[in-house]
């Protein structure tokens, strides 16, 4: 089994399109356990239920969002040691430090390439293959 | 309605989008593969309209290529810029114009991209209240956001021939985030 085949992915963003095309990219990638929620609040109550190893989650989402999600995790002492990637559709350098700050692993921006997104997930747990 | 001695123009270009809430302020652009999607939210009075080409196939969930992220990413844009300005989610709508079929192309890049932006509208739930697309023709597009009016002026055959040649030129790639942050 293949590192990427044991790792328990969260993806959240409030667009459907986008998480077709994230989970898409993380299949391509080798990844088979993926789940998906539409903001912050829905992701943070999967992630009680069920904490995964690595969340990928856009920044700008209606009621919580990925600022708010990185806090909660890392907040939460069941779900704070998971590794998280936040998309970014706007270059902006605040959100850069403010996310650094609050413990996000990565910052990866839209639109991104697969081979982008690979780096950016190898950055935190080595290589996939 | 808005009379056009009135208004403030904003030519919006490919690759581009713009968000406004002003009720004299009316956004142009010019088509001839590429489509725009013009969104806005009646009840907030605001509206906004993006310009893009998608090159070869760009239809979510065939394949997920690059060129149907960077579509998706410009619709984004516009959709987070309509929030940031009052507009909800489930109010917002849409109108879709271009891609228009032409000899220069000798492919069917126009019909790909106007199919893309009313399969994205679908999947996200925003409805589609109007659209002009396909045909030999280019188009020049007026749209004013807050009131959603739009109207359209077909390019003549020398004008589409230009319009898609300026079109198939390179586009300058969005801005990466500028981070000297070091995360490991």
């Amino acid at each position: 089994m293949s590192i990427a085949e044991k790792i328990k992915v969260l993806i959240v963003d409030d667009q459907v399109t986008s998480r077709l095309l994230l989970s898409d990219a993380l299949t391509q990638l080798g990844f088979k356990q993926i789940t998906a929620a539409g903001d912050g609040v829905q992701g943070m109550k999967v992630m009680e239920q069920q904490p995964h190893h690595l969340v990928i989650s856009d920044f700008n989402m209606p009621n919580m969002d990925g600022l708010g999600l990185l806090q909660a995790v890392r907040t939460n002492p069941n779900t704070k040691k998971a590794a998280f990637i936040i998309l970014t559709a706007q270059g902006d350098r605040a959100l850069v430090q403010k996310a650094a700050q609050l413990g996000a692993n990565n910052v990866l921006a839209k639109p991104f390439t697969i081979e982008k997104m690979k780096a950016a997930i190898e950055a935190v747990f080595g290589a996939l293959k | 309605m808005v009379e056009d001695s009135a208004a403030k123009r904003v030519h919006i270009i490919q690759g581009e989008w713009k968000v406004i809430d002003d009720p004299n302020v009316v956004l142009s652009t010019i088509l001839g593969s590429c489509v725009a999607a013009c969104i806005r939210d009646p009840n907030a009075g605001v509206g906004g309209m993006n310009h893009f080409l998608l090159p070869g196939s760009a239809v979510p969930g065939a394949g997920g290529g690059d060129a149907t992220r960077y579509g998706v990413h410009l619709m984004e844009l516009l959709i987070n810029g309509l929030l940031k300005k009052g507009a909800r989610r489930d109010r917002l709508e849409a109108k879709i114009f271009g891609g228009a079929k032409t000899i220069a192309t000798f492919s069917n890049v126009g019909e790909q991209n106007a199919a893309f932006a009313t399969q994205f509208l679908r999947d996200e739930g925003i409805r589609v209240v109007g659209s002009s697309t396909g045909g030999d023709h280019g188009r020049k597009l007026e749209f004013w956001p807050v009131s959603g009016r739009a109207r359209q002026y077909p390019l003549t055959g020398a004008e589409t021939q230009k319009t898609v040649a300026l079109e198939r030129r390179p586009v300058p790639v969005s801005k990466p985030v500028e981070s000297s942050i070091e995360f490991f």
